[in-house]
């Protein structure tokens, strides 16, 4: 019980990690388009913004890196669990 | 009025340079004021004036920023723009700049961009001001600041959200309650502008909270030993690493100044099984050390970054240990440049310092130099505005990175991280042949015929 417990936690993990690392791809191609936009005025504080988004983009980027190689770290323990589980069925038959 | 005193000026000007330039005719060339020129060509002006400085002041000329010599032949490398073999970047694609350093580490160090703020300490080098925006402006950026060899100062650590710490040759952050506060431990036994010599900050110039900060008694000195306390053997460094590693589960780096005894050193390094290197090339700044240190000692950097990356690659730990590469980056060339040769991240000190005081410096000139803003011990440290420091740094940052976008484009890139050594051509002969760079000259089906041609020549002569 407390196995398939688990195993749910982890399907909910994985696909919750790939829901913000979709969320974190699109946020950042706006706010890449916010730098453009931004840029075209010729403004000193509004350039100072389009800086921060260009900064911000990128950080997105990060995270949706970063949510992605959780997500297969996540995977990779899913198989694990559900490996183990298989053996000690095998070795309970 | 104004016309009678421009008139009396211009007359005045045209009798004095008349004199001057009569006696430097007339006079003999030993007691010619003229023979100041060709005196200081032959010294060059700078070791003139620290000639000078040396008779005044008879101890070491603390010279700020680091060498003036360009040991790294970066100008010399260029990167190979893609149209038809292979597609530039469309320009609505983001070129990803992230990059983790550590990978084996329990927990790994992930930074937005590619370029992180060197050590540079409080008290030993720079005020709490310029240490607290040097942080806040890593922090915008998503990247890292490291401490440098300093204690830890609380409002530095607060205003990080990545911060390295340099466990060092002081003492001042080699205990539990302070290290288990880093998000990356580098293990500092040495830097590209003083080698692994000792420094010291005299008491005179250490304030209360300095003192605070690095738990000295009032009238002691801040001393940085040559070697760290407690190693002492190849054996206590790998054990200290271990040690480290296991009690923080953070990325635990090693930083030395860059050195042709490199494998060696980078061999103990891979038996400890560090998380990364840290490479200080000769061109490494500092706030102020012996211009022999600077000048005369170490390894530059380019070829620390290529040879390291050559020793990681033989003893296949490229992955497992970052690479990390400073000392004389100054332009976004330059970093992108360290990047494709197989630094995974570069720290910049003396550019983010410059880049930080900006435009503020006219606060400084003509009367004092620009580091009076920054120094620990700068007489104008308290006119530094902060928050336009920050600004500075994330716009000089930014548009750094900016930069390395567009040529990750021009070579149809996805990432800074997809550069390597095939994306560079060089115009030297013998910087290819011995960083294993393609020869511009030659076409790039031709580089094996032409490489041993040369290695035949080189052998003939030898």
């Amino acid at each position: 019980m407390e196995s398939q417990s688990l195993k749910n936690t982890l399907s909910y993990l994985h696909s919750e990690l790939l829901r913000i690392e979709t969320m974190a791809g699109t946020l950042s191609s706006l706010e890449r388009d916010h730098y453009r936009k931004l840029t075209q005025f010729d403004h000193d504080k509004l350039m100072d913004i389009a800086v921060e988004e260009q900064s911000a983009a990128r950080q997105l980027g990060t995270i949706k890196e970063m949510c992605l190689s959780l997500a297969q770290e996540v995977k990779r323990i899913q198989n694990d669990t559900t490996d183990s589980r298989v053996e000690e069925d095998t070795e309970g038959v | 009025m104004f016309r009678l005193i421009n008139k009396w000026i211009r007359s005045a000007m045209n009798e004095t340079v008349d004199k001057a330039l009569h006696r430097m005719v007339k006079d003999q060339y030993i007691e010619n004021l003229f023979e100041m020129v060709p005196v200081s060509k032959k010294v060059g002006p700078i070791n003139l004036m620290e000639t000078v400085m040396r008779s005044a002041q008879g101890t070491t000329v603390p010279r700020p920023l680091g060498s003036p010599i360009h040991f790294s032949p970066w100008e010399k490398i260029l990167f190979n723009p893609a149209h038809l073999d292979r597609f530039p970047t469309p320009e609505e694609v983001g070129i990803s700049s992230s990059v983790t350093i550590g990978h084996r580490a329990r927990k790994p160090l992930t930074i937005s961009i590619p370029i992180m703020i060197a050590g540079m300490s409080y008290g030993g080098a720079l005020s709490k001001s310029v240490k607290v925006a040097l942080s806040k402006a890593a922090t915008k950026m998503g990247t890292a600041t490291n401490s440098g060899e300093a204690g830890l100062l609380e409002e530095e650590r607060e205003s990080a959200q990545l911060f390295i710490g340099q466990y060092n040759r002081g003492g001042w952050m080699n205990t539990p309650d302070k290290y288990h506060r880093l998000d990356a431990i580098e293990i500092q036994l040495g830097q590209g502008a003083q080698g692994s010599s000792p420094q010291r900050s005299a008491a005179k110039n250490i304030g209360p909270e300095y003192r605070e900060v690095f738990e000295l008694k009032e009238g002691e000195d801040a001393q940085i030993h040559s070697r760290l306390p407690g190693v002492h053997t190849k054996e206590d460094f790998i054990q200290l690493v271990r040690r480290l590693r296991e009690e923080t589960g953070v990325p635990v780096g090693l930083k030395i100044a860059a050195t042709h005894h490199l494998e060696k050193e980078l061999d103990i390094a891979l038996q400890s099984e560090v998380d990364f290197v840290t490479l200080d090339g000769a061109e490494g700044g500092t706030h102020g050390g012996a211009p022999i240190l600077q000048d005369d000692l170490g390894l530059p950097t380019l070829f620390a970054i290529t040879r390291a990356r050559d020793f990681l690659a033989r003893k296949k730990a490229i992955g497992n240990v970052s690479l990390i590469s400073t000392g004389g980056l100054v332009t976004p060339g330059h970093m992108l440049k360290a990047l494709a040769l197989g630094s995974d991240a570069v720290y910049i000190g003396t550019t983010a310092v410059l880049a930080l005081i900006g435009d503020q410096m006219v606060k400084s000139l003509p009367f004092e130099a620009p580091t009076g803003l920054a120094i620990y011990t700068g007489k104008i440290t308290d006119q530094l505005d902060i928050q336009r420091a920050v600004m500075n740094l994330v716009r000089y940052l930014n548009a750094c990175v900016h930069e390395m976008d567009l040529v990750a484009a021009s070579l149809g890139k996805t990432a800074l991280t997809d550069f390597n050594k095939s994306d560079l051509c060089t115009v030297d002969p013998f910087l290819s042949v011995t960083t294993g760079i393609e020869y511009a000259g030659v076409s790039p089906e031709k580089q094996g015929e032409w490489t041993d041609r040369i290695q035949g020549l080189i052998e003939q002569e030898s």
